[in-house]
């Protein structure tokens, strides 16, 4: 056998079968690779989750300008106190080429239920006006101050019904609707009317925030320049560039954990193909060296450590993915609070990350290989 | 048995620091997560605890600070004067806010606190002055640190462009830090709203607080009113209750990895050896006794792990907040001791595959193999 021609079929044999000399080995390689791309996928979803719904009533109210009070840059300091001055509803809507407004009253409160503290932000809205739930889950939007709508996910946490009182602040509210998609990492949305809020707050008619829907014939960026030279005390802005500021404030958080524990995951992956190969290559230490004393060059070496690299990464790679959408199915279902959204640019990521462990892992089993001294083998 | 345990996982130098870097890195992942909200817990209540105050009146049914909102009517400031055994109350204004500085947003949680007030003025200055001044406010060092600000800058808070007139030091945590401003700058910002967010009160010697806070409650209606260590106590649990789930998360994907790290590791290292152990089991000695091999592999390698994760995690305690003073990290015992016993469960977890294999190893079978 020409061992020039090992170059091109038997490298990629030879590496398979190293790999799978030991079917249990093996198994347990593309677990621990699973296991650290499943986390670092999830931890990507985790963080998508996060920002989607960070974004969620925004993306899910009408309106393509947002009117909020001076110096305020997201709806994330929203329900903090900060209110628009009195009639700014009322300029906003009396401005040509607005179509339609939504003024909200927001307010954060941390009731307990069951021992256990829920963050929740109070959304007072006008029916009438919009700015409720979008997607009522059962149920119906509150008709009067003392009627609720709960997002559902925490309703079911503590088994509140339509029907039930939910007490919050105080105040003893009646459970009126259930919503879909309202909670998150952060807490969830609750809904009520405006005008509770007002009493809440001990501030009647303030508003937080007005979402400003733009005639079909106004181009939204023209309306928000109009309001802001008939506002000069709000700050006006798109509503997509309030959704993007969300996003950044709450990425300066996140991405502090999010990037040491994807960095440690990748490490760990890196150094779980590294154990594998180098165990596999040190136990066919002597017909590596045979190879050598017959001729085999350098660089066929390196293919055989190369090859069994991308293949036990290959493949732990894929576990990864499928244990990541896995994990999140089973989080999603067990604890809907963490909403996991797994991208096609977090896999090609994931991808990228285990093509790179691969190589990185690699690295040592193939300097050992090249370096082996074939006499030496033979006399050990 | 142990030195053979010892001598089958020492064998091959690299596969061992391969192996226990792994696990450690498993494992760091799981304390690392930990060490975080146990970090930003520590930060958590640095305000409630050095205002001042041994009591705090907040609105009915607000508990908690953090992610909270509290609206007092400003006459209950004088309501709270009046009941026995209460020295001073002072009405303070909070919100959530972002500080916005050289084009960069930090949330911060913004105290507006009277001027002489002898409860609520902010702690641990490093620099500057004590009390802000009109237009001015104190802020956390760590935001001068990232947006490179210095006192006499200004930043905008509450929509205001202020002067910075102090820094404080380790009011920070990975969520915000604590600013304070003037009271009346604070409900100016505010649009002349006349409502408070807390009363803080300082009891009278030989008072206890308890007993006032009580006083305090059966006299003035619409309030909720907790001693300085309930309402911190409180915060605490806000913080617990909402990162529980997401650690427990975390600890079952750090575990689970290591799992399998630890596992491939024991289980390389005794089919490794698969030739000794078969002669071992042809001079006659026991399978129990090779299990015990294998379960001190893997608790030797468990142990090496977490203490490679131990040091990981207490590197990067002292690492991060050199680059980010609002990134405290703190190793707790308990969540040492609780990582601790779950790999103490990875070992014999890990070791039951290799020993499975030992089980079925015949001796004559194997030294003929070679």
């Amino acid at each position: 056998m020409s061992l020039v021609g090992l170059s091109a079929g038997p490298a990629p044999r030879l590496a398979l079968q190293n790999l799978l000399q030991d079917k249990l080995r093996l198994v347990l390689s593309v677990v621990g690779i699973a296991l650290a791309v499943m986390l670092i996928l999830f931890l990507l979803g985790l963080r998508a989750g996060v920002f989607e719904r960070a974004k969620a009533y925004l993306a899910n109210t009408p309106g393509s300008v947002a009117v909020l009070p001076q110096g305020v840059k997201s709806s994330l300091a929203a329900g903090s106190g900060e209110y628009l001055a009195a009639g700014t509803a009322e300029t906003i809507a009396r401005t040509p080429g607005v179509a339609r407004t939504i003024p909200v009253l927001e307010a954060r409160a941390m009731p307990e239920f069951h021992g256990k503290k829920e963050s929740v932000l109070l959304i007072g809205y006008d029916p009438a006006l919009g700015g409720g739930a979008w997607d009522l889950a059962e149920g119906r939007e509150p008709a009067a101050d003392n009627e609720i709508v709960l997002d559902r996910v925490l309703a079911d946490r503590h088994n509140f019904a339509v029907g039930d009182t939910f007490e919050i602040s105080g105040l003893a509210l009646k459970v009126v609707g259930l919503s879909n998609g309202t909670s998150s990492l952060s807490g969830s949305y609750v809904f009520v009317r405006k005008s509770l809020v007002e009493k809440l707050v001990l501030s009647p008619g303030a508003v937080s925030a007005v979402l400003v829907t733009a005639s079909p014939v106004t181009a939204p960026e023209d309306l928000a320049t109009a309001l802001r030279q008939s506002l000069p005390g709000a700050n006006v802005l798109l509503k997509s560039q309030v959704m993007a500021n969300d996003q950044e404030i709450m990425a300066g958080i996140i991405d502090q954990i999010i990037v040491l524990m994807v960095g440690a995951a990748f490490i760990v992956g890196a150094l779980v193909v590294g154990l594998v190969l180098y165990t596999a290559t040190i136990e066919r230490r002597s017909e590596y060296g045979i190879l050598k004393a017959i001729g085999a060059r350098g660089g066929v070496l390196y293919r055989v450590t190369i090859s069994q690299a991308f293949a036990a990464a290959g493949l732990g790679v894929l576990t990864g993915i499928g244990f990541a959408y896995l994990m999140g199915w089973l989080v999603e279902t067990f604890k809907p609070q963490f909403p996991v959204s797994i991208e096609p640019s977090a896999i090609a990521i994931t991808v990228g990350a285990g093509l790179l462990m691969a190589m990185l892992g690699a690295l040592v089993p193939a300097r050992t290989v090249v370096s082996l001294a074939p006499a030496e083998v033979f006399r050990r | 048995m142990f030195r053979l345990a010892i001598k089958n996982l020492t064998q091959n130098k690299t596969r061992l620091i391969v192996s226990v870097g792994g696990l450690g890195l498993a494992l760091t992942l799981v304390l690392f997560f930990g060490a975080i909200f146990d970090g930003a817990m520590s930060r958590l209540t640095v305000y409630i605890d050095n205002a001042g105050a041994d009591v705090w009146v907040s609105q009915d049914g607000v508990r908690t600070m953090h992610m909270s909102a509290s609206f007092l009517p400003a006459s209950v400031t004088d309501e709270v004067e009046r009941v026995p055994g209460v020295k001073e109350a002072v009405p303070v204004l909070y919100a959530t806010d972002m500080i916005q500085a050289n084009g960069k947003e930090y949330i911060s949680y913004v105290f507006g606190v009277p001027d002489n007030a002898p409860l609520g003025r902010p702690g641990g200055i490093v620099e500057g002055a004590a009390m802000p001044g009109p237009g001015e406010v104190i802020i956390d060092h760590s935001i001068a640190a990232s947006a490179g600000l210095k006192v006499g800058d200004e930043v905008a808070v509450l929509g205001q462009q202020m002067k910075i007139a102090g820094f404080t030091s380790d009011t920070s945590s990975l969520v915000s830090s604590v600013s304070v401003v003037r009271f009346e700058d604070f409900a100016k910002a505010r649009g002349g709203n006349q409502a408070i967010s807390f009363v803080l009160v300082k009891v009278s010697p030989g008072e206890s607080p308890a007993v006032v806070a009580s006083r305090i409650s059966d006299s003035v209606s619409g309030v909720t009113v907790q001693t300085r260590q309930q309402f911190a106590s409180q915060e605490r649990k806000l913080v617990k209750d909402m990162s529980a789930d997401i650690i427990n998360i975390m600890n079952i994907a750090g575990f689970l990895t290591g799992l399998a790290v630890v596992a491939l590791t024991v289980y390389i290292a005794t089919i490794a050896r698969r030739k000794e152990y078969g002669v071992l089991k042809a001079m006659g000695v026991r399978n129990r006794l090779l299990y015990l091999v294998v379960l001190t592999q893997a608790l030797l390698s468990v142990a090496l792990g977490l203490a490679a994760g131990v040091a990981i995690t207490l590197l990067l305690s002292g690492l991060i907040p050199r680059f980010n003073e609002s990134m405290v990290l703190t190793l707790s015992f308990g969540s040492l001791l609780r990582v601790a016993v779950v790999s103490v469960f990875i070992a014999g977890l890990a070791a039951l595959l290799p020993a499975r294999q030992l089980a079925g190893l015949e001796p004559v079978a194997i030294i003929r193999r070679g």
